[in-house]
């Protein structure tokens, strides 16, 4: 689909909002934008450059039904969706690697008990650790928000905060 | 007649599915990309709709009449301009297809082909929709022939229509935007279904108790109450003179509702209630507004960046005093308490205040009613998106308790205490 108004060789970045993946390859940017406590998870087979990108919302996707219909929702069947789309399109299961960004805690509500951004990260290790997948940087917690771009071509995760130039870190 | 969660989930997710049809035949039929903006299942009032038009520029819609599945109205409404500039678009691939060097110059006015053309975009438009909505419901629905209609108020478009809301009865309406990627080319749609119609496809669509849906009202005067507690303790506090531009009552998707968050670094004060019902209550100002509001409340001179410890409390006063209005609002016409926790202060891309919360009542619920209100200030800069989210099972429940017959009578008890500027 052509998309008119925007230069060639500068591609829209892919939005990937909340409880969504997007797999691609190459020098296509995806992007999820203002994630508080909700995960970014990019997984990229370095060697293929085939690489996706999910924004998840909750660490347990096993024991939610819906799972199966959203699993972009949940960290742990993000996780899986994501290696399974991108071998489906040729990367090579060993060679993936991770990185991870977001999961701050905003707030500080009762009703959050330990934390809902905390939670999101454990899972997502957790279900790395247990598939063999490297997680090769983070940019997790604290106390404030990000946007992430990722290039599944050269595996870079861009993590902007609200701090303008001075909140920019390449992963 | 009674609805439930599940059915209007079900609602949700046919104004998602048409929503999508419609903006892929927009994109075939012009040649550009098209997104799919925010979907919205929208409790209102005649008067609001009425006020959704009075923006004073000129709008053209097409209207159809469906049968079957569902009956009642379906209206897709553009700005003239950006009407006449999808038909210029329209009209200017036909013409290169065709190779013809007929001269078509900027299109101003319509006439019979601009008019046709119009007429097309917008039916094509509906019927994406529509067809989204019999895939949904698994049903057939007719469509009659569609009818080209121009003005600058709601009065052409609906004024004839039995299924549109009189000014105080409370219709449920699907809304979406649909815009063409790079350029400003957006539209409105609407759906008035009729009430018997309706209530066969609730009593369908229906899998627990549900509540009744003349029970709505009480979250109407919910809304309304709080929105109006909102804009008073604000000019109270402030001086700033505010009226209420925007309530609403929306049911969404929980992932839609941080991506209706402007896309800039906000100011807010975010509040979790507990009571019948229990909840998130969050307060939004862009930066501009929220300096106005320290410049009003802090008497002196604030040397630091950001808002800094002074303006920081300022606001989070503000925040407190307009929660305990918003929620006394909210109480009076539940005839119960809601207790709020100690503000929360942010400053931070929008969209990350809200997930938080989001993503804790995700836990229970994939939709939300929304209780949307935006309180502007008359000539200056004070612009506050409110939104509170409470707890779905607590809220049905609580309505459920709802004595209808007394909400008239309710006052609201909004105390408001002395800032502390020390």
């Amino acid at each position: 689909m052509k998309t008119y108004g925007t230069e060639p060789g500068a591609p829209t970045p892919v939005q990937v909002g909340i409880s969504e993946l997007v797999v691609s390859d190459g020098d296509d940017t995806l992007k999820s934008y203002g994630l508080g406590s909700c995960l970014a998870i990019a997984l990229y087979d370095p060697n293929t450059g085939i690489g996706g990108l999910a924004h998840v919302m909750l660490p347990d996707g096993d024991t939610a039904d819906n799972s199966d219909r959203k699993p972009g929702k949940y960290a742990d069947t993000a996780i899986r969706a994501l290696l399974r789309r991108m071998v489906e399109q040729g990367a090579n299961y060993t060679a993936v690697e991770a990185k991870i960004a977001g999961g701050s805690d905003m707030f500080e509500f009762e009703s959050f008990g330990d934390g809902v951004g905390q939670r999101n990260i454990v899972a997502a290790k957790a279900e790395l650790e247990k598939l063999g997948v490297p997680l090769e940087a983070e940019d997790v917690g604290g106390e404030y928000g990000r946007t992430v771009e990722f290039t599944p071509g050269t595996g870079v995760l861009t993590v902007k905060t609200s701090d303008g130039d001075n909140g920019v870190t390449e992963l | 007649m009674k609805l439930d969660v599940n059915a209007l989930g079900t609602f949700y997710r046919m104004a998602r599915e048409g929503a999508g049809l419609a903006a892929g035949r927009l994109t075939h039929m012009l040649g550009v990309e098209t997104q799919v903006g925010v979907t919205k299942l929208n409790f209102m009032r005649g008067q609001e709709i009425e006020r959704d038009f009075e923006d004073s520029t000129e709008k053209v819609g097409v209207r159809v009449k469906l049968t079957g599945g569902i009956e009642g109205y379906s209206v897709v409404v553009f700005d003239r301009e950006n009407a006449l500039r999808i038909v210029q678009t329209l009209l200017a691939e036909a013409d290169s297809d065709s190779e013809g060097d007929t001269e078509l110059g900027e299109v101003d006015a319509f006439d019979e082909m601009t008019e046709s053309a119009a007429t097309e975009v917008g039916h094509i438009m509906n019927s994406g929709f529509i067809d989204g909505w019999a895939d949904v419901l698994e049903t057939v629905i007719d469509v009659s022939t569609p009818e080209f209609v121009e003005g600058q108020t709601a009065e052409p478009f609906f004024g004839d229509i039995d299924e549109a809301p009189a000014d105080d009865d409370l219709a449920l309406l699907f809304q979406s935007r649909i815009e063409t990627v790079g350029t400003e080319v957006g539209f409105s749609h609407y759906l008035f279904p009729k009430r018997e119609s309706m209530s066969k496809l609730l009593e369908r669509l229906r899998t627990s108790e549900g509540i009744e849906y003349d029970k709505l009202d009480g979250f109407d005067r919910m809304a309304e109450r709080g929105a109006e507690e909102v804009a008073k303790t604000a000019t109270t506090l402030t001086g700033i003179d505010t009226s209420i531009d925007i309530r609403r009552l929306n049911f969404v998707s929980l992932e839609a509702i941080p991506e209706q968050v402007a896309d800039e670094k906000l100011v807010g004060v975010a509040f979790e209630f507990d009571g019948m019902p229990s909840g998130y209550l969050l307060f939004l100002f862009d930066e501009e507004s929220a300096h106005e509001i320290v410049d009003a409340m802090v008497p002196m001179e604030v040397d630091e960046d950001g808002f800094g410890e002074m303006g920081t409390s300022a606001i989070k006063e503000l925040g407190n005093i307009m929660a305990s209005g918003f929620l006394d609002g909210w109480a009076n016409v539940l005839d119960t308490t809601i207790d709020h926790s100690t503000p929360e202060f942010i400053h931070d891309i929008g969209a990350a205040a809200v997930d938080p919360v989001i993503i804790q009542l995700g836990e229970n619920q994939d939709f939300a009613f929304v209780f949307d209100t935006v309180v502007m200030a008359d000539g200056r800069e004070f612009d506050c998106e409110v939104y509170a989210i409470p707890d779905e099972s607590d809220l049905e429940r609580a309505l459920n308790n709802l004595d209808v017959d007394r909400i008239e009578d309710a006052k609201t008890t909004a105390e408001f205490q002395e800032v502390d500027n020390a």
